[in-house]
Order: C-alpha cells, then structure tokens, then sequence
C-alpha cells in the first residue's frame, strides 16, 4: 500500500466573524508547500490537490495547477496529482487541460497524476452554467479528448454536443507517454466501477471503510481484466481511498489535536452538496464554521453520522460506543479504519485496508481549524514510523498481487502504482 | 460481488444482459432506455422496493432515488397513486452514464436478493 496527502485547502472562518484573517489564505498555501516538502522528504508517494471553485470555508482550492507547479519546484520525488481537474468544458477548456498536465508533467519530470471529475455542488454548475443532468456526459467526452490530445501529433480535433475544436497540435506532450496515470473521483460504488470499465484508478471520496473497499475491489479488478473499454490511451488500475489522519505521541492528544478538523470537513461537505443547504449558501455571508459550532458536541466529533451509521445501526451504535469522548472517537477511527491516534494505533486500524488489497491510501491532515504544527509532526512521525514497512510489503507482497491482477490485460498500462 | 449472474428475477436478468449487449455494441443510449424499463418493471412487480431506505450524509433517503438523474430520471408520485415511471428527458445518453445506470440497476438488484 502506498500512501498520499490530500488537500482540500480548508478555512474555516474565525468564530462569530464575517470574513476571515487577511493573512488566513497567504498562510494554509504556505504551511501546505511545507508539510508536503516534509512528506517528499519522508518517502509519502502521493499529493492530491482538489479543484473546488466558490465552496469559502470548505475549500481555497481553485487552481491546484498554480500550487501543483509550485510544488514541482520544491520536492523531488512526491507524485503530484490532480484529485481531481473539473473536466466538462464550461469550467476549463479540454485544450488548456491538455496544456497545463503536459506543463506540469514536464516541470516536474514525469510525476503528474491525471485525476478528473465534474463535482456535484450547486455553487459550482451554477456559477459555471454547468447542467447537472449532463455534467458526466460532459466530463466523458471532454476527458477522452483530452488524452486524446496529449497523445496524439496532431490532434485530430473533435465535433462535440459541448465543445468542438479543429486539428490542432496541442503543445506542449508531456513527459509521460501516452499520457499521465488517470483517475477518476469517486463517491459513489458506481462511479468505482464505471472507473474500472474505463480504465482509470478511482479516487474513493467517500471514506470507504476496509470492509467496503474489500467487496470492491474484487469486482474492479476483475471488471479491468474482463470488461474495460479504455477511456484514454492507457489504462491505471487502482483504487485509493481517503482517511483522516493525525498521529501524536499518545491517542487521546490525537484525538485533541483532530479536534472537529473531520467533522468540519464532513459537515461543510454536506452543507455544499445539500440540494436543500448547498443552493441556498449565502456567498461572503454566511459563517459556515459557526453553524457547525453550535451543533450538538455528538454530532461534531468526528465522521460519525458518515461512517458509523453505515457500519452499524443507530441501536448498535447507542450499544456499543464508548460514552468518553476520547474513547468513542478512538473506537469509531478503529471501526472505519482511520489513521487516528499513536503511529501503533494508526498502523492497526489502516492494516485492515493492506489486507484488503488498497493501492493507495490518502491521508486528510488539513482539514477544518487543525494547526500547521500539529500536521507537520503528524507526517514526520508517520513517515519514519509507519510509513517504512508498508512501503516494504508494497514492493514485496502487493506488487506481485497486482501484476497477477493484471495478467492477461492486453491494453497499455501507465500506472505509478 | 454483484455481478448480473446473481440476479434471480429471470426477466431482469434478460433485461440486463440485452443492456450489456447494447453497451458493448456502441449503444449507450440504447441500453439506458433498456435499464429504465427493466427498473420500473422491477418496482412495480416489487413495490417493497420503494419503502427500502439507504443513509446519505447521516440522513435516511428512498433506496430507488438514488437512480441517477443524468436525463433518465426517476418519477414518483408521492400520494401512492400513480405508479413509478422514468421519464427520458433527451435521446442521447454517454457510455459513462450507460454504465451508472447499469451498475445501480444490478447492485439494487443483487443486493434485494431479486
């Protein structure tokens, strides 16, 4: 299993305030370029950088291109990835995606990851005119042009229901051939699997506990071998899953130190992708970290009413759980696999997702009012701690299962996994 | 691991596999129009179907309107009285939404033990 840092470049406002700090953006760009400085040093294999446009508080995120190219300056070895590029024309033009992955991929000699998507959030269709009901017709046609363009000399051009385009040579190619490894978000089981008949590693948004991914993966890997009509010029089989992250030296300063940072992103998540709260958002008005705060404390600690209510029902739940606060959130980061609490702790709960054969697992360490220092020790105490010895059965175990997964395929390959 | 062989309903799983046909022959539209019919004959022949609820962010939501909404889109009518329909709302469909319907149609179905 290898793993990764996801950012969502979260910004909660301060308490009762209209806006934020002016300082406040300058800072979470700045402390991430450090903490995945850190990580390159360490050996983290992974950076995700989200595109989100409008959604304040939840994500500063809206040009992962900029921070990407930045970062291609100062790490050497972290692959730099895309999770994910807004695809469908309205928001960015196939022909700029096309040029900027290139540009990236030769910045940053060949460590670009090509992840693509359309988002579901009313701010976002909306503010782009973006139609909801053909948004992943959009983002189909739009991304397998753009492979379409890296690989091919000249580009053939296209005539489409959304965007069309004559024969250009869309310069410049990038470093990796045919293309950058492809991803796809995915929320949703179906989305995984409309990943594997597509050819592209799917970049699991929704929390999977080891359980889910394990019944998944079986039928991915055998939708790669049996029924994949590629969407590019080169398939990526792989699945990764997101999970939230913060070691310390003992579980419950883990647990203080996660503080709501899980529940703010489970929280404004919801708000942005409620067809009721997202369309209804208040731009430059509403204090969104404010109306987390006065939720009940039980349903801010954590990813409770996401991932515990899928494990078990709520009679079980009300069973079972530690009444401590400590504890239920240790007990819950157990149960769904999280990587919460001492380096020990976080290598037990994750080993569930190794045995179940994950390629990739994404650790969320910025999220909702978490601090800088408390993330960079986080990774430094994963990277020399945890982090060694997966990477060692990744090499040695998971490597071999993959390459068996995949005997047989005849489509090109281009994976970093 | 929920794969058309499993499903139990012979009618469905005709249904299905004439749907995978048409995606792997090029018709994506083709097989959507083939799914909408198969899933409301599955819930009209299953009313059950309806009352069955999944969690969503923490909140309870019909199971069925998970059907995804990309131009095939689910219509139910709250009182009871008129029976599920799938209104097409355009002609043409994408591979990729071909393949959402599909995957959800055979997950209902697997998973309901139909």
């Amino acid at each position: 299993m290898k793993f990764g840092l996801f950012y969502e470049l979260q910004l909660p406002k301060p308490p009762g305030a209209p806006t934020w700090d002016p300082d406040a953006e300058r800072r979470i760009y700045h402390e991430m370029l450090e903490q995945v400085e850190l990580a390159d040093r360490l050996g983290f294999d992974y950076v995700f950088e989200v595109e989100h446009h409008f959604l304040e508080e939840y994500s500063h995120s809206s040009a992962p291109e900029l921070v990407l190219a930045a970062l291609s300056q100062r790490t050497r070895h972290i692959r730099l990835g895309h999770g994910i590029v807004l695809t469908p024309p309205a928001y960015n033009h196939p022909a700029r995606v096309a040029e900027r992955i290139a540009a990236l991929d030769i910045l940053s000699n060949g460590r670009v990851e090509f992840g693509s998507g359309e988002s579901s959030s009313d701010m976002e269709l909306g503010g782009f005119g973006v139609d909801r009901s053909r948004k992943k017709a959009m983002w189909e046609d739009a991304t397998r042009e753009i492979c379409t363009m890296m690989a091919q000399e000249p580009y053939q051009g296209f005539q489409g229901e959304f965007f069309s385009m004559p024969v250009r040579n869309v310069v410049p190619k990038p470093l990796q051939k045919p293309h950058p490894p492809l991803w796809v978000a995915a929320s949703r089981r179906e989305t995984t699997m409309v990943a594997a008949r597509l050819g592209m590693a799917s970049l699991g948004f929704g929390f999977e506990t080891p359980e889910e991914l394990g019944e998944r993966a079986e039928e991915y890997w055998r939708l790669v071998r049996e029924e994949c009509f590629p969407i590019g010029h080169a398939i990526n089989p792989g699945l990764a899953v997101l999970s939230t992250f913060m070691a310390a030296e003992t579980d419950e300063e883990a647990v203080r130190r996660s503080a709501h940072g899980p529940g703010f992103f489970s929280y404004s998540l919801g708000y942005y992708y409620n067809p009721v709260t997202g369309p209804n958002h208040r731009p430059g008005q509403t204090n969104l970290y404010d109306r987390f705060s006065e939720l009940p404390s039980s349903e801010r600690d954590g990813r409770g009413p996401l991932v515990a209510a899928r494990l078990m029902s709520r009679e079980q739940i009300a069973a079972e759980e530690p009444t401590d606060e400590v504890q239920r959130a240790l007990f819950r980061a157990a149960r769904s696999g999280q990587a919460i609490g001492t380096t020990e702790t976080i290598r037990r709960n994750i080993k569930a997702y190794e045995d179940h054969h994950l390629d990739v697992l994404v650790l969320v360490a910025q999220c909702g009012d978490r601090k800088h220092e408390h993330i960079m020790e986080s990774i430094e105490r994963f990277g020399t701690e945890v982090l060694p010895e997966f990477k060692e059965r990744h090499e040695a175990e998971h490597r071999p299962w993959r390459e068996k997964q995949l005997s047989g395929v005849e489509h090109p390959v281009n994976s970093s996994i | 691991m929920n794969r058309p062989e499993k499903i139990k309903d012979e009618a469905l799983r005709t249904r299905v596999a004439h749907a995978y046909g048409q995606l792997r022959a090029g018709d994506p539209s083709g097989a959507v129009r083939t799914l909408a019919d198969a899933f409301v004959d599955l819930l009209v022949r299953h009313p059950a179907l309806l009352e069955l609820t999944t969690t969503v962010r923490g909140r309870p939501i019909p199971l069925v309107t998970r059907w995804p909404a990309f131009g095939a889109n689910l219509v139910l009518d709250p009182e009871g009285g008129q029976p599920p329909r799938v209104e097409l709302v355009r002609e043409r469909f994408a591979l990729s939404e071909a393949l959402t319907y599909y995957e959800f149609l055979v997950d209902l179905a697997v998973d309901q033990g139909l």
